[in-house]
């Protein structure tokens, strides 16, 4: 090969790697979208972790795992699925006989849900969230007797949403993904 | 010599912490992380007595998201799920199959040997053949059918979205509402805060509903007067705990109430007055987390259990002391 050829080599293949490359970004921009050929498993803009109630198994982590004290995770009300239980088995250990709002009744190791008389037999539970610890405990008692609308979720104005979370890491259900930051709750409930 | 010795102590020293590493993944402590704020379901669950009854032999239907069972006064046995109705006789053999506009909610054998069936959001009455009699859209938009009981002249549905038992006659035209709040004829009214709400027919031909969110069951005449009402609130397998049960309930030929639960999963007979005789099954007979356990009466004494979890229709039968 001549020296001039050899040149010209090397300029068509700068050439040819410069279009390749434009190509490949080009593509890569018009079709970054979940399920495309370039964007296939992947999420458009910022991502943030969060909890999916379906897989939770209240094992505690969630409270005990994370980096913040107390953990950025917190119990969360789906009102829409509440039943407005008088006797709630979120809110009172199991086998109270009278329905008050002893702390020695309580569930919750830290009383950080408020019951409130709303009319006859019905009362709302609020969720204290400065109280919350993230244990599950009361989400236990709410999806075993009742209709499961306590859950937790990864409340977001507290996470730090380390790059690798700490609860994900030892989640035994497997219960944590990324989601987007523009849809960054999975509670589930009627209309949701 | 001494750089020798040196040589030979460092790697028998790196060996052994080697095998110390090997050691600690293979044999290290193996039990799972204890959770400090155990709700203690375990407990509760292993808490019940021993039952007086014992599974004696299972049916395993084709149809799928199994949901509703009622029996006929010959002992077949009438099952209704996903999109079908199948019916056995009492031996277990399969008599007859047919298909449903959508999946049932809740179905009950009638005095006339029809079936009368809530799919959806709507009635069906239907004969064992698969001929359909008669149908009639739910109350409102907002029902949600979980329970249907029938007498020769009327047919019961129980709504839990709108938390009211209607009486239709046989062509479904509404008759009447039972169970409306009304301080003046002292109805408290129905506590419905799931889809669980059943309703039956006593072999007496008394109406009973299931007030589940306060775990009692109410008599009602065909007035929509209360007549009389049982159940207390208690952990104790005597009584009926959670926020709503019990889930279903039916009745044996001598009028004694078999009651089923979920949350702590369980299935008992209680006396005509409502008093606690039988533990049928307790939650050790069934996976965790089962609902909508429909129970039917069979022959002999024997109590048929729909289990949607393991889509199986479970007999289980007295044991010889009761």
């Amino acid at each position: 090969m001549d020296k001039q050829s050899r040149r010209k080599f090397i300029r068509m293949a700068v050439r040819g790697a410069i279009l390749g490359g434009m190509a490949i970004v080009t593509g890569d921009l018009l079709f970054r979208q979940e399920g495309s050929l370039f964007g296939k498993n992947r999420k458009s803009g910022p991502t943030v972790w969060q909890l999916d109630p379906a897989k939770c198994i209240q094992c505690g982590r969630c409270a005990t795992e994370c980096v913040k004290t107390p953990s950025a995770v917190k119990c969360t009300h789906a009102y829409s699925m509440c039943g407005y239980c008088n006797l709630c088995s979120g809110y009172f250990k199991p086998g109270t006989k009278t329905l008050d709002t002893g702390g020695e009744k309580q569930l919750c190791p830290t009383s950080a849900i408020k019951r409130t008389f709303v009319e006859d037999p019905f009362y709302e539970y609020t969720i204290d969230e400065a109280l919350c610890i993230g244990c599950g405990k009361c989400v236990k008692g709410c999806g075993a007797f009742g209709n499961g609308s306590l859950q937790l979720q990864v409340q977001h104005h507290i996470c730090d949403n380390c790059n690798e979370c700490s609860i994900a890491r030892n989640c035994p259900a497997d219960a944590y993904r990324r989601v987007p930051l523009t849809d960054p709750y999975l509670l589930k409930g009627f209309g949701m | 010599m001494k750089q020798k010795i040196i040589l030979i102590l460092a790697i028998a020293i790196f060996f052994a912490l080697i095998a110390w590493m090997i050691g600690d993944l293979f044999t290290g402590n193996s039990e799972p992380q204890k959770n400090p704020f155990d709700y203690g379901m375990k407990a509760l669950r292993d808490a019940d007595s021993i039952p007086d009854f014992t599974e004696a032999v299972s049916l395993k239907p084709t149809l799928s998201e199994i949901t509703s069972i009622s029996t006929g006064t010959d002992g077949r046995i009438y099952i209704a799920g996903r999109g079908g109705v199948e019916i056995f006789n009492s031996s277990g053999h399969i008599l007859n199959r047919f298909t449903i506009p959508g999946n049932a909610t809740c179905l009950s054998y009638m005095p006339d040997g029809n079936l009368a069936i809530g799919i959806e959001d709507h009635v069906e009455l239907w004969s064992p053949s698969g001929v359909l009699i008669a149908a009639w859209p739910a109350a409102d938009t907002a029902s949600v059918i979980t329970g249907v009981a029938a007498t020769p002249a009327l047919i019961y549905v129980a709504d839990a979205g709108k938390k009211i038992v209607y009486q239709y006659n046989r062509d479904g035209k509404l008759l009447a509402k039972i169970g409306e709040k009304d301080p003046v004829r002292k109805i408290p009214g129905f506590i419905i805060p799931s889809p669980y709400f059943d309703v039956a027919i006593s072999p007496a031909g008394d109406l009973w509903v299931a007030n589940t969110g306060r775990h009692k069951l109410e008599k009602y005449g065909s007035d929509g007067s209360l007549l009389i009402s049982w159940g207390e609130t208690s952990m104790a397998v005597e009584g009926f705990t959670g926020c709503c049960n019990p889930s279903h309930f039916t009745f044996l030929r001598n009028g004694s109430f078999v009651t089923s639960e979920k949350g702590i999963e369980r299935v008992k007979v209680y006396s005509p007055e409502g008093v606690f005789q039988f533990l049928v099954a307790g939650s050790e007979s069934f996976d965790e987390g089962t609902r909508g356990l429909d129970l039917a009466a069979g022959l002999n004494g024997g109590i048929l259990v729909l289990d949607p979890s393991r889509n199986l229709i479970r007999i289980f039968l007295p044991n010889k002391k009761n």
